[in-house]
């Protein structure tokens, strides 16, 4: 659950929205005041694939008022539309300024064991497959190449006046991801996806992680 | 004594026997005993046949422990049912290793027979190689225990091919291209010999300085990737990797999995060892033919000299390609090139000094190219002609690297028709990689820089997981496990 991978990334130390789970709609106001506005919710449900289809994620939240009356929307909605489904409560998500989406992701290769992935968000990885691999547990010179080694580089070094992006905060994610895939046997595939990477100096953030257990 | 030693005896056997050795000349049996007997092999050679008393000459046994002598190395050569038999004979008679040229193992589903075969060989301490090969070829030993050709180049070139038809192919192809080999071995399905192992072997091997590997796959990756980034940083090692642009899409949940276990994955892993990928043969060959001369360069700064301009435009983006930028050429040797230069001649870099230069020119301004201690390697690119001589350019050439005395690397492109193929073979002898067109001499210069920073790039990575594995093992484990929580 979206809860418990972001849970699990953040022992890692790797950097992830401030969250909470609400089951009321006034715990999902309580948890949206001490986040701070805006916030996302989004509902937890081992049941629903594609949760906007069925009503069950609001972005953009911007008060307490709002917070309460999008938790009832929401689990009306999912009611509604999907009434099998069990309900686990409701995450309350920071939600994170735009910037610049990349993907990191682990498999288990039959013979390499643990390997990492990195590739820059929407048509780079999607249509053109630009992705570079290294074989975990990797090492800073291994994180660097391989941010370098992918065609969408230039998006890193600035672009359309837009500043450098903060490429050391990636590494940091590559290694303790990369440690974290080593160390969990139990995973056998990983997505941060998207991971959003800030200017230089502003970090960058897990907005949504994904672990298939084998 | 490691893993290379281990196979110390299978390239420099005392004896070894054939068998399945025939007198039928176009029998495989018979193939390989001629080209051990007639390569210059200085041990002993037994074939083992039950149904004949000579082959080639040679007394036949009929069975390698009825050969009452120490056999190290026992060719195999007879249908893949029989070899389980072969095995265990030759595990009796004290043999070291097994090299099964035989096919119809785990390449036609018979995993259970090459199983089988393994365990045979184990259970008496041997070691194989194949099954599924066409032997294997060592030149300091001048042995050739391979169905292909008979003569090859002797050189410093190791060869190890995963497919057997285009090794048997590239064994003549270095033959008519030149190129000197120390080894070219066959490793088939390798059911125990693997790349790895070999690669070690190659990498400790003072007669080998550049290894060539055309790999479709390995077993054990992370053995893989251990041994060949300790081989790299020593030699050069150049991968061809068969099935670039299999996009293994299999199904799978994740992004990651979707995209991996093809093409992507094999060049981070080879950037990990330190391997220089090379898409072709003929690149693997233009590479190789680079480091039997050179393997540094002692900075960045190229000099490319050049009767046209175009070749000077293409070798150029080349080079950019491959991550080596041309810098202006030293405000000394430009003044230099003044003193004799027409004054059309241009003195950036690409220096073009002109269509018409006679080989003289040419002669002038390499030699103070290799004098001036801020230009680091040289790539002299020549277009035939009516007026000049390739030949003649080729000797200028060698003349100012000679009399200078200099070892900066110094590549050189002949473009034109067969003179110009001649005054590139005169180079190659003289020991300066030339080539027919300027884009596969500077891609092979660039190779160069390529492998310096590959090697650098392991380097780092190795000291760092040294030094992460003795802060590992220096926290004692109730630390590590809070150090963990936190």
């Amino acid at each position: 659950m979206e809860d418990e991978s972001l849970l699990l990334c953040s022992f890692y130390g790797l950097p992830v929205p401030k969250f909470g789970v609400a089951q009321s709609s006034s715990e999902a106001a309580e948890i949206a005041k001490k986040i701070g506005f805006p916030v996302v919710l989004k509902v937890i449900s081992p049941d629903i694939l594609h949760k906007s289809d069925v009503g069950g994620v609001v972005l953009d939240v911007r008060s307490p008022e709002e917070a309460q009356e999008h938790f009832r929307a929401i689990m009306r909605s999912v009611k509604l539309r999907s009434p099998q489904a069990r309900v686990r409560g409701v995450l309350v998500q920071e939600m994170l300024p735009k910037g610049l989406e990349v993907i990191v992701g682990a498999t288990r290769d039959p013979s390499f064991g643990p390997v990492v992935m990195f590739g820059i968000g929407g048509v780079f990885v999607e249509v053109l497959k630009d992705v570079s691999f290294r074989v975990a547990p990797l090492t800073t010179v291994d994180a660097e190449e391989m941010i370098k080694d992918v065609k969408g580089y230039k998006l890193f070094t600035g672009y359309r006046g837009e500043g450098p992006r903060d490429e050391i905060a990636v590494i940091d994610i590559l290694l303790k991801f990369s440690k974290m895939i080593t160390e969990l046997e139990d995973v056998s595939e990983a997505d941060l996806n998207p991971v959003i990477v800030y200017e230089e100096g502003q970090g960058a953030k897990v907005a949504d992680a994904r672990f298939l257990l084998r | 004594m490691g893993l290379s030693g281990e196979l110390y005896r299978l390239f420099y056997p005392r004896s070894i026997a054939v068998v399945g050795a025939s007198r039928d000349p176009n029998k495989i049996g018979h193939i390989l005993l001629r080209n051990i007997v007639s390569g210059g092999f200085k041990g002993k050679v037994y074939p083992v046949n039950p149904s004949t008393d000579t082959i080639l000459g040679l007394e036949a046994f009929p069975s390698v422990s009825s050969i009452n002598s120490e056999i190290d190395v026992v060719i195999v050569a007879v249908p893949a049912e029989k070899t389980i038999e072969v095995a265990e004979d030759a595990g009796k008679a004290g043999a070291e290793f097994l090299v099964v040229i035989s096919s119809g193992f785990r390449e036609v589903g018979r995993i259970d027979l090459e199983k089988k075969l393994v365990e045979v060989a184990r259970k008496h301490g041997m070691r194989v190689l194949g099954p599924n090969i066409f032997g294997y070829l060592y030149a300091p030993s001048g042995l050739n225990a391979t169905f292909g050709p008979r003569e090859i180049k002797p050189g410093r070139i190791a060869f190890i091919t995963q497919s057997g038809a285009l090794g048997i192919a590239l064994m003549g192809y270095s033959t008519v291209e030149e190129i000197g080999v120390s080894s070219v071995v066959s490793v088939g399905n390798k059911a125990d010999i693997d790349d790895a192992d070999l690669l070690e072997f190659f990498g400790d091997d003072p007669n080998t300085s550049t290894i060539i590997l055309y790999i479709e796959g390995v077993e054990d990756g992370k053995k893989f990737l251990d041994i060949a980034s300790t081989v790299s940083v020593r030699k050069p090692i150049i991968a061809i990797k068969a099935g670039r642009t299999d996009v293994g899409a299999k199904a799978a949940a994740s992004h990651t999995g979707s995209l991996s276990g093809g093409p992507a994955l094999w060049e981070g892993v080879l950037k990990q060892a330190g391997i220089l990928q090379v898409k072709d043969v003929e690149t693997a060959f233009d590479y190789a033919r680079l480091f039997e001369t050179y393997s540094v360069a002692a900075g960045p700064s190229i000099l490319v000299i050049t009767n046209g301009g175009g070749a000077g435009v293409q070798a150029t983006d080349t080079l950019a390609e491959n991550g080596v930028l041309l810098s202006e050429p030293p405000e000394e040797y430009v003044n230099y090139l003044r003193t004799f230069l027409p004054p059309y001649a241009s003195t950036r870099n690409p220096v073009d000094i002109t269509g018409g230069a006679p080989d003289e020119h040419y002669y002038l301004a390499l030699r103070k190219a290799l004098e001036i201690p801020g230009i680091h390697a040289v790539l002299v690119l020549y277009c035939q002609t009516m007026t000049t001589s390739p030949l003649k350019t080729g000797e200028a050439i060698v003349r100012a690297v000679e009399e200078s005395g200099s070892n900066k690397p110094i590549v050189a492109g002949f473009i034109g028709g067969s003179e110009a193929r001649k005054a590139i073979d005169y180079l190659i002898q003289r020991h300066i990689p030339a080539y027919p067109t300027p884009e596969r001499a500077a891609q092979a210069l660039a190779a160069l820089y390529r492998y310096a920073r590959l090697r650098e790039a392991v380097r780092r990575r190795l000291d760092l997981l040294r030094l992460s594995g003795e802060i590992h093992s220096k926290i004692p484990g109730e630390l590590r496990r809070e150090i963990l929580k936190k």
